[in-house]
């Protein structure tokens, strides 16, 4: 799968670290590097070894596996990688998902006792994200001064990044004139936006219901509200696995071996 | 009643456990892991002073229990709500008839709930039966993610949860009291899933679905259930507590609750003994929404709105006449116990510090 560099050069720990950057908590929608679940990286030749603690070690199994899985196919895309080898410490079924990733097993071949795969779980927890992501970038449209109107109709084909000033041109009215907008909120959603399919053709709606439907200028802020309520459910469950690790840390500091 | 501002405020904690998490009840690993995992919330959001050791958590008995609800009066009034969870537990973690214990001593005090696993078939619906005319429930608490021998949960829209609700309905049992909370291993997440909310409540207008702690980490399909069907309602569980070390969430959490559900459907509960309504009681009702979500949301936390998610909303569903429960409350045994005589006697607000 990935090409050794002619020359053997080492992978550069800059280079592994931002794929791991890469990869998010699937239910937090935020990278693992931000949330400091990785301990520790380290390079052998072409070899890479990841360290991974998450919050608590009920975490669900299914999200520790899309972490695990994940960090893995980042830092095995990097061609001077040969192997990536991922260990996910303190959690209860860390035996089972250090053996599957790191034999490349499937989750249903890790876990037999498992209700189903983890597909399903992830395109659910994409599709939350998404809809999370859309408010900062519909937020950012009407910062800039666009109305709900105008926002509904956008295409694709309307945005125009500039890389070199982080902003992004938005077309308007038969693209008779531009809005200028940051694109970071853009970028982040239409990241996400086209992970699941919800928009990869020029001529597609930028934005669209949590239901995946067009949106209507009446509708327009009760769905807005429904991604600010996505971010709100987002950020408390993450308020919880903080607060889950700091309990944890405190605990086991307390107790010798554990 | 708590003293708020000079006005008293009627408080029945919606959520309330006598449970034995001990050693010698433990009958599955999943038992001890259920119990560590509650104490872990529980180190979470206590503050520190107030944290309790891990011994005093698995088995804290009767007369501890009468005391941190209603010893200081903090809470008037508490809802038990069953968590059986007999495939780990050899007597039950939390069962109706464990509960049974306290509700029968002070029958005023607390109301006991009981429970259904649609997976018992016949048998479940005659237990259900039992209970009803046993201890009258005037509600069940569900635990949609229990294991039971192969199976690792239900869903409320199964057909076979159906006939439950249908007996619930017949028997009068009006409040469905369903756990939609926090992923709490080993119980299995998926059966956490608020969508099987949906079908239930438009299938069974004339029932009452609590769902407990709002759904977190699905308080967003929570919230859009719950604003098309008025007969849901959210419980405050698990949520209430970011009031004491994360209040701008607290702030942000129930300006999102008070613009979807509105003031009426929002009920307090402070899931005892993982938080003790002793101090959690008073974290709430001094806790502030920003301006900033004040703004947003155009809500308020006022002293209307506490007094219906702290108690009204509740004592509505139960049939609780709070007037009668207040001066029943001026002699009964738990106010000569704990010397609230005077707490209760007042026709005017008490002094801050009675």
């Amino acid at each position: 799968m990935s090409t050794q560099t002619s020359d053997g050069t080492a992978p550069d720990r800059a280079a592994v670290r931002d794929r791991l950057d890469r990869v998010t908590d699937p239910e937090l929608d935020r990278s693992i590097v931000e949330l400091e679940y990785i301990d520790g990286i380290e390079i052998d030749g072409s070899r890479v070894a990841v360290d991974l603690t998450l919050p608590t070690a009920w975490c669900s199994p299914a999200f520790a596996w899309m972490m695990a899985v994940d960090a893995r196919d980042e830092v095995e895309s990097l061609p001077a990688v040969e192997n990536a080898r991922i260990t996910l410490h303190d959690h209860m079924h860390e035996t089972e998902i250090n053996r599957g990733v790191n034999e490349g097993l499937s989750f249903a071949e890790a876990f037999p006792d498992a209700d189903g795969d983890v597909a399903a779980v992830r395109a659910e927890l994409d599709e939350k994200a998404c809809v999370a992501r859309q408010y900062d970038a519909v937020e950012a449209l009407l910062n800039a001064g666009l109305d709900a109107e105008v926002i509904v109709d956008l295409r694709l084909r309307d945005l125009e990044m500039d890389d070199s000033t982080n902003t992004v041109d938005v077309y308007v009215d038969d693209h008779s004139f531009a809005v200028t907008a940051p694109n970071d909120p853009i970028e982040r959603y239409l990241e996400k936006a086209r992970e699941t399919d919800l928009v990869s053709e020029p001529d597609d709606p930028l934005f669209r219901t949590p239901e995946g439907d067009p949106i209507d200028a009446e509708s327009f802020d009760l769905v807005h509200h429904r991604g600010r309520l996505a971010q709100v459910n987002m950020s408390s469950q993450g308020g919880i696995c903080d607060g889950l690790r700091a309990a944890r840390e405190g605990r086991l500091e307390g107790t010798a071996d554990d | 009643m708590y003293q708020h501002n000079g006005e008293e405020i009627f408080v029945i904690d919606g959520h309330v456990h006598l449970w034995d998490a001990t050693e010698e009840n433990i009958t599955h690993e999943g038992g001890e892991e259920f119990i560590q995992c509650f104490y872990d919330y529980h180190t979470t959001f206590t503050p520190e002073e107030r944290q309790w050791d891990m011994d005093e958590y698995r088995e804290y008995g009767a007369d501890r229990m009468v005391e941190d609800l209603f010893g200081n009066a903090a809470a008037d009034m508490a809802i038990f709500q069953p968590t059986y969870l007999t495939d780990f537990y050899e007597d039950g973690f939390n069962t109706t008839e464990q509960n049974a214990e306290l509700a029968t001593e002070y029958p005023e005090r607390f109301v006991l709930n009981g429970t259904f696993d649609p997976r018992d078939g016949e048998e479940g619906l005659e237990y259900l039966e039992e209970l009803h005319e046993k201890y009258d429930v005037p509600g069940v608490k569900l635990y949609t993610a229990e294991w039971r021998g192969d199976s690792k949960g239900w869903r409320l829209d199964d057909e076979e949860a159906f006939e439950f609700l249908e007996k619930c309905q017949e028997l009068g049992i009006e409040n469905i009291h369903a756990h939609k909370g926090p992923t709490i291993r080993p119980l299995n997440r998926d059966a956490f899933d608020v969508a099987d909310i949906d079908d239930a409540a438009s299938s069974f207008p004339e029932l009452n679905f609590i769902v407990e702690h709002v759904g977190l980490p699905r308080l967003d399909d929570f919230c859009w259930i719950a604003a098309q069907e008025n007969n849901v309602y959210g419980g405050l569980a698990v949520a209430a507590p970011f009031a004491q070390n994360r209040p701008g969430k607290f702030s942000e959490i129930m300006s999102e609750l008070l613009w979807w559900l509105g003031e009426d459907r929002v009920i307090f509960g402070s899931d005892y003994a993982i938080w003790n309504p002793d101090w959690l009681v008073e974290e709430v009702l001094e806790a502030e929404l920003t301006q900033e979500h004040r703004a947003e949301y155009g809500v308020e936390w006022d002293l209307e709105t506490k007094k219906k998610v702290m108690g009204e909303n509740i004592a509505d569903l139960y049939d609780i006449d709070i007037e009668a429960k207040r001066q029943a409350f001026r002699d009964d045994e738990i106010s000569q116990q704990f010397g609230l005589e005077d707490h209760y006697a007042s026709e005017e607000p008490a002094a801050a510090d009675d």
